[in-house]
């Protein structure tokens, strides 16, 4: 299956609403631990969720260099784009 | 002791005569699981304590140890331990947060323990800039890939038992961590323990898994070094595949039909709740003859709730292993019973707040607090109830009487590293002082509380003065008066974190941002969410005469609801629990016994 950008970003937001609190408005700009409420062990069912929704393994080493949605958003994007299964929006 | 006492090094080389077990690394992204036989791991640590030795370390040397990778960890640590260095394992970076507390953190630890090399893979390397900068002690970062490609031979070097191994650096607050120091004698007195009194280890036939983090003492003592003495093969998963995935765990106990395996009680709700029921088919948990349970504060109710679920693919509850111990102990000091499952006393709430005393509860009472029984202390070692004041261990309690836990034993550490005050104030007269709430029936250890102040959240401990600095860094918190506590109501299977300061500021809106903002510091600073965040004016905490804080009083005006005449504003039936809180153990306990010290 493959994605646009702004099917991908509505994805995401909707994996990360199950697992923050309620109630908030989610941005690309929300980082997940510190604006969601998302603890250690909810952030790891998110990623799994990830993988699980996009076909994908996500590396501890690449958890490090994300803070916020736009952050995940731009990893599985960059991952998408590798594997050719990203959408080009006309 | 039935056997001489050996150093992991000796272990070590009498293990390498076993071309059959081993240790074996299950990776994430791969389906190859390298196996070495103990023969192939002397081969392996050989080469990294020959790298680590051209890189100019002798023996008394400390060198961090920042390795994710469980492989590079174990042959890093062993290699090290064989040329007389001393490893300081230190966690790796978790992400999803800012550096800045993490790196801050290492570098504390790095001085303290004056290590001169890190060893780390080079995607942390490239983060440890300013530690490098700022630790004296510090001559390089080095990556461990070129170590691994390393073919320095190893020059023997001779170790003796009261040669220190390493420093477990798992307590203390950020700002002054504690380096646990743990000699070869210890290790070999705590591992007879744990293996032979406590799991009547059958050597080279049982074999464990383990998702534990090796830079904590459970993953690192309880699952490399205990299974080299008695050369059982261990199968390791990393551990942020656990948290990812809690079925990967079972699914290699039941494939490798292994036979012991620990976790915290985190690990066992997390199972419950994360395992779906389609996942399960095809598990087989029959082997599993001893499912540990240890390292943070146990909740019967949730061992159950394990033991219900899995009981359908073979999870035989008696497998239970209720456990006590702590890094200052090595790692064990008492296993309950084997093969008796989870055993628990159910002791009368009232009596104990008001006498201090565990009596059983008689009939149905609903004041009763489950407590779970953690077995007998392990042979040549010895558990003892004292009054907490009592400075010098001078007059131990009776059965059921509550108090502070102590211990004496060959598996006890000889105090912090370069810290003589810190070691001082551990030991009341020759006895450790764990801190550790609870009493003894008939030798049997109960753990009530643990200790004070502490808090533990899956699995990790957090220090109230660390969020209380990082809450009072917002701009309108007012300064020095901010306090942090856990509290847990019975409803849930872990700690409630809650922060309450004080402002000036008036406006009810500003308050509101106020509070949003100290949740996000917290947060980005100790990746730990808070509860409940609660706004006082100035001058509402509770002080004493001198003027400092009182943490356990604020706690408990919290739970009774006397702070601010709530418990929270998310709770619906705030006296009914508060009631509940006020039963739950801690902070009855801890009022109950310790009154407010501070």
């Amino acid at each position: 299956m493959s994605w646009t950008h702004d099917e991908l970003v509505n994805e995401v937001r909707s994996l990360i609403r199950e697992h923050s609190d309620e109630g908030l408005d989610i941005t690309e700009k929300s980082e997940l631990v510190a604006d969601l409420g998302i603890d250690s062990l909810g952030v790891m069912e998110v990623v799994a969720d990830i993988e699980d929704k996009f076909d994908m393994t996500i590396a501890d080493n690449e958890l490090r260099e994300v803070a916020t949605m736009g952050d995940v958003v731009a990893a599985i994007e960059g991952r998408l784009k590798a594997d050719g299964r990203l959408k080009v929006e006309a | 002791m039935s056997e001489s006492l050996r150093t992991v090094v000796q272990a070590l080389e009498d293990a390498s005569e076993s071309t059959r077990t081993g240790y074996r690394f299950v990776e994430e992204s791969s389906t190859a699981e390298p196996f070495f036989t103990y023969s192939g791991v002397e081969r392996a640590t050989a080469r990294y304590g020959g790298a680590l030795q051209a890189l100019g370390l002798t023996k008394g040397d400390r060198v961090a140890l920042i390795l994710p990778d469980n492989q590079d960890f174990v042959f890093a640590f062993l290699g090290a331990l064989r040329i007389g260095v001393i490893p300081v394992p230190i966690y790796p970076p978790a992400g999803l947060r800012k550096l800045g507390g993490y790196l801050e953190n290492t570098l504390h630890i790095v001085d303290k323990s004056g290590a001169r090399l890190i060893v780390t893979d080079s995607d942390i390397r490239r983060l440890l800039g300013t530690v490098q900068a700022a630790a004296s002690s510090l001559d390089k970062i080095v990556a461990v890939d070129t170590i691994r490609k390393s073919r320095e031979p190893l020059s023997p070097v001779k170790i003796g038992l009261d040669d220190t191994c390493f420093l477990q650096f798992t307590s203390g607050s950020t700002s002054a961590p504690k380096g646990v120091v743990i000699s070869h004698r210890n290790v070999a007195a705590n591992v007879h323990a744990f293996m032979h009194d406590g799991l009547n280890i059958e050597s080279g036939v049982d074999s464990g898994v383990s998702w534990l983090p090796l830079y904590h003492d459970m993953g690192l003592i309880g699952f490399v070094l205990g299974p080299l003495y008695y050369r059982n093969t261990v199968t390791y998963l990393p551990p942020l595949l656990f948290l990812k995935r809690p079925i990967r765990w079972l699914e290699t106990i039941s494939r490798l039909r292994a036979t012991i395996s620990f976790g915290p009680n985190f690990a066992y709700a997390l199972c419950v709740k994360r395992v779906r029921d389609k996942d399960m088919q095809g598990l087989d948990l029959t082997s599993w003859r001893v499912a540990g349970c240890g390292a943070e504060p146990i909740r019967a109710g949730n061992l159950r709730d394990f033991a219900d679920k899995f009981a359908a693919v073979g999870f035989n509850r008696r497998a239970l292993l209720p456990c006590y111990g702590m890094a200052e102990a090595t790692l064990a000091i008492s296993f309950d019973n084997l093969g008796e499952g989870l055993r628990s006393d159910v002791i009368d709430a009232e009596v104990l707040a008001a006498e201090g005393t565990a009596k059983p509860l008689e009939g149905d009472g609903t004041d009763g607090l489950e407590v779970v029984n953690c077995g007998k202390v392990f042979d040549n070692h010895e558990v003892a109830v004292f009054a907490p004041d009592d400075a010098a261990s001078e007059h131990p309690l009776a059965d059921r009487c509550v108090g502070e836990l102590r211990l004496r034993g060959p598996s006890i550490t000889s105090g912090y590293f370069n810290d003589p005050q810190l070691t001082e104030q551990a030991f009341a007269g020759d006895w450790l002082s764990t801190g550790d709430i609870g009493y003894l029936v008939d030798g049997d250890i109960f753990v009530c509380g643990r200790r004070k102040e502490l808090i533990i959240v899956n699995g990790r401990n957090y220090y109230p003065q660390d969020l209380e600095w990082q809450a009072s860094r917002v701009s309108g918190v007012r300064k020095g008066n901010v306090i942090a506590f856990g509290t847990r109501k019975p409803l849930n299977d872990r700690e409630r974190v809650v922060v309450v300061f004080e402002t000036t500021v008036a406006d009810q809106q500003a308050r509101e941002t106020l509070k949003h903002e100290v949740r996000k510091a917290v947060r980005q600073a100790t990746g730990l969410s808070i509860d409940d965040v609660v706004d006082l004016d100035a001058g509402v905490l509770p002080k004493t005469s001198s003027g400092k804080l009182r943490r356990s009083e604020t706690c408990r005006l919290y739970e009774t609801g006397q702070l601010f005449g709530r418990v929270s504003a998310r709770e619906g039936d705030a006296v009914g629990i508060a009631k509940e809180i006020a039963k739950s153990q801690l902070g009855y306990v801890r009022d109950a016994i310790f009154g407010d010290k501070k």
